[in-house]
């Protein structure tokens, strides 16, 4: 994945924003549409926004930080780099939505939840966008992020951003499969 | 027909417009920190125009129906705007691109004239906001917005309306009463 790093931030504020308005139709439905579970382990829309809201709490913060912390000229270009093309890959949903484990701190199966938790999400959201617009200030390839999974890894700034806005576009897919 | 009128009709007759957005209420056309050299046409609906900052959001503008609106900053920079545009109910909108807006206004001398005139009603619109923001007592602030644009009352929802007159909508509920 090499693109410049304008397209790419151009591209995520744009399915930032696509990810808003999906989350503002779900905000028009009845709580108990929202709510609604076809079994016991599936999750619910809430339950699906709950869930990136947690990885939310976890990257929002560290995205900042890390941005706040760079002094790493903006560069033209940005490359993917492996793991974060790996990572992201594995995040975009596909035709077939494939069942994928959830980490136990970020499994909101059974919390109580109500429309705060699209209010979150969209709050969430806004943040993102003002985090994508700092980046313009800031290399996307040598800032680096930790991440959730793992201490070990560390990935590039962009591909943070690729992996956490494609790992919101997959549960919105899923969140909007649940009402129906 | 003003010169307006006669701007948007030939768009409409040499069909300029390069597509139709439709928003559902709440969607957004725009966020924050996107380039968007557009303009719009409201079909119908309304639209809000806002900025956010740590704390809350600040109305600047509202579209209505025939209205034309556009992310003017990014419109004349090509650069990111920090400006949300969000549909207050199901709105219809018809996009021209810059580039072939400024075909347009390039090509006869009416069209010229009537872009002019667009931007020097903004002007004098922006002027007279100016002075809202800077009057301290809400009553006036809301007096003068009653009377320059009654619509907003009928169009808006009260707590967008608060918002782009600085108050709370406690505030303006209670001035409205009285």
């Amino acid at each position: 994945m090499k693109t410049t790093a304008e397209n790419l931030i151009t591209e995520l504020i744009e399915r930032t924003k696509q990810a808003i308005n999906e989350c503002e139709t779900l905000n028009q439905k009845p709580l108990t549409d929202l709510n609604k579970k076809t079994n016991e382990t599936s999750w619910s829309a809430l339950e699906c926004l709950e869930h990136l809201n947690l990885y939310g709490d976890f990257y929002l913060p560290e995205i900042a930080k890390r941005i706040n912390e760079s002094s790493w000229e903006p560069e033209a270009n940005f490359k993917g780099g492996f793991l974060g093309n790996y990572f992201t890959n594995s995040m975009l949903p596909k035709a077939d939505l494939k069942k994928m484990k959830t980490f136990k701190d970020k499994n909101p199966n059974g919390s109580k939840l109500d429309k705060n938790t699209i209010e979150r999400f969209l709050n969430q959201q806004k943040e993102m966008l003002t985090l994508l617009n700092q980046a313009r200030g800031i290399s996307l390839n040598k800032t680096k992020t930790a991440i959730s999974i793992s201490k070990l890894i560390k990935l590039k700034l962009g591909d943070t951003f690729r992996f956490v806005i494609a790992h919101n576009e997959r549960h919105l897919v899923q969140a909007k499969k649940a009402i129906n | 027909m003003n010169t307006i009128e006669k701007l948007l009709q030939t768009i409409e007759t040499e069909n300029l417009w390069d597509k139709t957005i439709t928003l559902s209420r709440n969607e957004y056309l725009k966020v924050k920190g996107s380039i968007d050299t557009n303009l719009y046409f409201i079909v119908n609906g309304a639209l809000r125009i806002f900025i956010d900052d740590e704390f809350e959001e600040h109305t600047i503008r509202f579209g209505y129906e025939n209205n034309i609106i556009a992310a003017l900053d990014s419109y004349l920079t090509n650069k990111p705007s920090d400006f949300y545009m969000q549909a207050l109910k199901k709105t219809e909108v018809n996009v021209i691109s810059k580039a072939r807006f400024t075909k347009l206004v390039e090509s006869s001398e009416d069209s010229r004239q009537a872009w002019i005139t667009i931007l020097e009603d903004l002007v004098c619109q922006q002027m007279e906001r100016e002075r809202d923001i800077l009057i301290s007592s809400p009553v006036e602030r809301y007096n003068r917005v009653l009377k320059r644009s009654p619509q907003l009352f009928q169009e808006i929802p009260n707590k967008y309306i608060a918002s782009y007159l600085r108050m709370t909508p406690e505030t303006l509920s209670r001035i409205k009463k009285s």
